[in-house]
This record gives C-alpha cells, structure tokens and sequence, in this order.
C-alpha cells in the first residue's frame, strides 16, 4: 500500500524556544492504518499530530501527506485532514451553534467564495447523527457538556470525509459507555473509507482492541513504535509507577 | 428639529449614520478575531495621519489613509514574526502615534484655532461634506460585498482561527485585510468622530450585540444598528448640549453596552443553570 504520511527526520521548533518539541522523527503509515500515539505529557504528542497538518513550520526534514509537502502545500493537505485537538472547549456566550460548527469541517473543501451547498448541510447533519448529537444542532455549542462538544468536534472532522484523521485525546470527555461506541465508529469508518487515523491518548485504557500499531514518544523522540504489545513493554519502563500498575492491572 | 433644515446637518446625520453602521459591522470582527489592540492603534495612526495632513495642509483624509495603510502592512506581519506579544507592539505602536500627532498639531500654523485641528481631535458635524459622504457610501458598499463574498472564512475565523487554517482556511490575508480595512474605515471616520474616541465605535456597538444574542449572522445586523443608534443619539447631543459629537457617540455607544450587559439575557441564564 501507498504510504499516506511520511515524515523523514523531522524536528519542530516552537517559536522563541530552542528545544525542540519533537525531534528526529520518522515515520511512516499507509492508507486505512490506524496507529495510537502515547506517552506522558509533553512527550510531543500534540506537536506530532499539528507537524503532519502543517499548523507548526517544520525546523528540519520533510513532511510529506498524501504526497504532498504540507510546508508548500499546507492548505490542500488541510482539506484532505479531519481534525479533532486536545481539550477544544467553547465559552457559553460563544454565538455558534453546534451545526455552524459541523459545517465549518467542509469549508475549505467548498472553496473560497463559494457557499456551503445543500449537500454540505447534509453531510455535516449525518456526521452529527452518526455520533448521536443530531438534535443538538440548533442549540449554542458553548452550552453543551464537554463530552457533547467532544462529540460535535468529532463530528466536525467526520463531515469533511476525510481520508485522513487525526484526534487528539478525543475521548477524553466521554463516559466509558459512549468513549466505547464513538471508538467504535471511528473504526468502521476507517475500515469502510480506508481513512488513515493517528489517535493521541495518554490513557492506555482508551486503546482499541483493533489496534495493530502504537507509538510510543517520551521527551519529543519515537521510543517505540510497532504491535501494541511490545511497544507497551517499552512504554512501562518509561511510566511513573503508579501509571504503571494502573494500566497492568487493568482489564 | 429646524437643524435639519440645513444641508450642513442632514449631511452629518447621514455620514453619522453610514459610519456607525460601517464601524458597527467591523467592529464585530475586529472583537471576535481578537483583534482590539490592533484596531485601537489603527485608530490612533489614523489620527496621527489626519494630524500630520492638518499640519502640512494636505487633505487629512489622505494622510490618514496612507498612515493607516502603512501601519495595516506593518503591523500584521509583526504580530506574526516579531516574538513580541501584540500588547507590547500595539502599545508602543499607540504612544508613537500619539506623540506624532499632537507634534503635528502643534506644527499646525492654526493650531487652537482651527476647526479642522479640532474636528481631527474630538470629531465636528460641520466637517463632513458631500465628498465624504461619496467615499463612505462606496466604502460601506465594498465592505458589504466583501463580507457577503467572504463571510463563510469570516465566519470559521471568528469562531477559531486555528481551527479554521486546521480546516483548509488561508486565515493570514483575512486577517491583514482585516487591518487594514479597519485603518481606512477609521480614517473615514475621523472627521465626524474624531481620532481620540472613534475607536469606542469600533468596540462598544459589537460588544453590546454580543450580549444578547447567540447567532453571529443575527449579530453582524444587529451590531451595525446599534453603531447607527449610537452616531444618531450622539449627534443630536451635540447639537443640543454643544459638546464635541465624538465624545457624545463614545457616550452613547459605552451607555448602550453597560444597559446591555445588565439586560443581556445570555448572563440570566448563566445565573440560572
């Protein structure tokens, strides 16, 4: 299969510091893969997943998605990305509701100038349905749960029909209950779309049991990367114990 | 109302009325793009330009124009690259301003005495004439069409701007046109309003608007209207108490937003729930 997202040697710096974030990355996944990406914080998680959508300049190497530089070609390789970062929370007074912000996912695959179409109504109101927030289109998105927003941010990437995704910690606010069945449609869309998806999480409770790969990063670097269960015997060693003990004891 | 009788009266009204619209609709997106800082010191090298036209007995309006054009192309770029916070650009860019505009004022041969000197500080009804009454209804044209055209990208921006350049979005010339329509929008204004206060119309009506709803389309007509409101009821003002009009549409427009966080019903239900 044709490689989707490769990253050669690739370090980014945050402006006005000299460390960089993530470093020496290489990487590669190809279409319809899934990978997790954990470790602790500031493990340059975040920084990985906005390296491949081109919201951070790249210091060093390249960054090719879907066969395209994201530093020249950021923009069209945006529109091919659905979405979802870490702790987005709207204030109450914010004056969207929660289907401007679905719809907001196809903007840029409408094109500038142009308006969103009937079809673009459409799609955003499926993906609301496909994750359970239909009826809440029409209300203010400030005024919805963390988890209801989570899942209109979900949403939001899923109505751009994107052929890649990348969510970062997107279950964070959801009960068990609805963390199960949104990773579970987050799968089937991958599997009947060929969507390639990089989920960041920092609780291995939260891992798919169809996971095949797991990143693993610590200190901006990839420690390990490969079949969750060796990838996770690094993880450990890399784990304050506590953690460490939570996650062996668990189901 | 035998003011109105007077064509030097009806034309303030109606420039008072394009302005307050106009700076009412940018103004929303100068709030929701968080871009305050920038467009108070947009208003002020408006008035520096206007200042130093006085002195040099060039057009004002020119002078103003081209002084806030060359601080929209300088300013958006440094708030980008420049590892300064935008406060600390925007404060420095605000004292520079400042200081070359009452320099320029004091070079003014007429200074203290000329009405042009004083409706460049504090606004005058009696400035505004046909000619600018011309420029504000092209300028607010464009400004519609352009918001017409590009309200879905306005729209994604104001609600996140990273969010929006995650979704496909170039934001950055949004956001320098963005500047740089609110210098000239300024420098338009200047003449009525005055280069001290203007930017109270740029904050006050938007922020009123708001208050009370929760539907950003609803909100880019009510903000302009309330703009109007405030240039309408500020302009009568001045002619009754003959105070400067600048001073009594900043007025106005700060009464206005203080009555609409007391009545807004988005803070009654916050108290509620």
């Amino acid at each position: 299969m044709a490689p989707i997202i490769r990253l050669e040697d690739v370090s980014t710096v945050y402006e006005g510091e000299k460390r960089p974030a993530i470093r020496d990355i290489n990487l590669t996944l190809e279409e319809g893969e899934l990978a997790y990406v954990v470790g602790p914080n500031a493990a340059g998680k975040t920084t990985l997943l906005e390296t491949i959508n081109g919201l951070l300049p790249v210091f060093k190497g390249r960054v090719l998605v879907l066969n395209m530089d994201v530093q020249k070609h950021g923009k069209e390789v945006r529109c091919q990305i659905g979405y979802v970062p870490q702790d987005f929370m709207v204030n109450p007074g914010e004056p969207y509701t929660a289907l401007d912000v679905v719809l907001m996912g196809r903007y840029g695959k409408v094109g500038i100038i142009r308006r969103s179409s009937r079809e673009d109504r459409e799609r955003a109101i499926e993906a609301m349905k496909l994750l359970d927030v239909e009826e809440l289109a029409n209300r203010p998105i400030g005024k919805l749960s963390g988890g209801q927003q989570q899942k209109v941010m979900i949403a939001r990437a899923l109505a751009k029909e994107p052929r890649i995704l990348l969510l970062d910690e997107p279950f964070s606010n959801l009960d068990p209950e609805s963390r199960d069945k949104v990773s579970a449609l987050i799968d089937q869309i991958r599997k009947e779309h060929n969507v390639t998806t990089i989920i960041v999480t920092h609780d291995i409770h939260q891992i798919s049991i169809s996971c095949r790969r797991i990143i693993v990063m610590n200190g901006g670097r990839i420690i390990a990367d490969g079949e969750p269960s060796k990838a996770l015997k690094i993880f450990e060693k890399f784990l304050p114990l506590e953690h460490w003990r939570d996650w062996r004891n668990s189901p | 109302m035998i003011w109105l009788e007077y064509a030097i009266f009806q034309r303030a009204l109606i420039g008072g009325i394009i302005i307050g619209l106009l700076t009412g609709l940018i103004g929303v997106f100068v709030v929701r793009m968080r871009l305050s800082a920038i467009g108070y010191s947009m208003s002020h090298s408006a008035f520096a330009g206007a200042a130093l036209g006085v002195a040099a007995s060039i057009d004002p309006l020119l002078t103003a124009i081209v002084f806030s054009a060359v601080t929209a192309l300088l300013i958006g770029p440094m708030a980008d690259k420049a590892r300064l916070p935008i406060d600390m650009i925007t404060s420095i860019a605000f004292s520079l301003n400042m200081a070359l505009a009452f320099i320029f004022l004091t070079l003014s041969p007429q200074v203290g005495l000329s009405s042009e000197v004083a409706s460049v500080i504090w606004g005058s009804i009696v400035a505004v004439t046909n000619r600018d009454l011309v420029y504000l209804v092209i300028l607010c044209s464009v400004t519609l069409a352009l918001t017409y055209l590009f309200w879905k990208e306005l729209f994604a921006i104001m609600f996140n701007r990273r969010m929006a350049e995650a979704d496909g979005i170039n934001t950055k010339p949004f956001i320098y046109f963005m500047i740089f329509l609110v210098g000239i929008v300024v420098a338009f204004s200047l003449k009525l309003v005055g280069g001290i206060l203007v930017y109270a119309l740029l904050f006050n009506p938007a922020s009123s608007a708001l208050q009370y709803l929760h539907d950003m389309k609803k909100i880019v007509i009510l903000s302009p209207v309330i703009g109007a409101i405030s240039c309408v009821t500020g302009f009568f003002m001045s002619l009754v108490f003959d105070v400067p009009v600048g001073s009594c549409i900043a007025l106005v427009s700060t009464l206005i937003f203080a009555l609409s966080v007391i009545l807004s019903p988005k803070r009654k239900r916050e108290v509620k729930t």
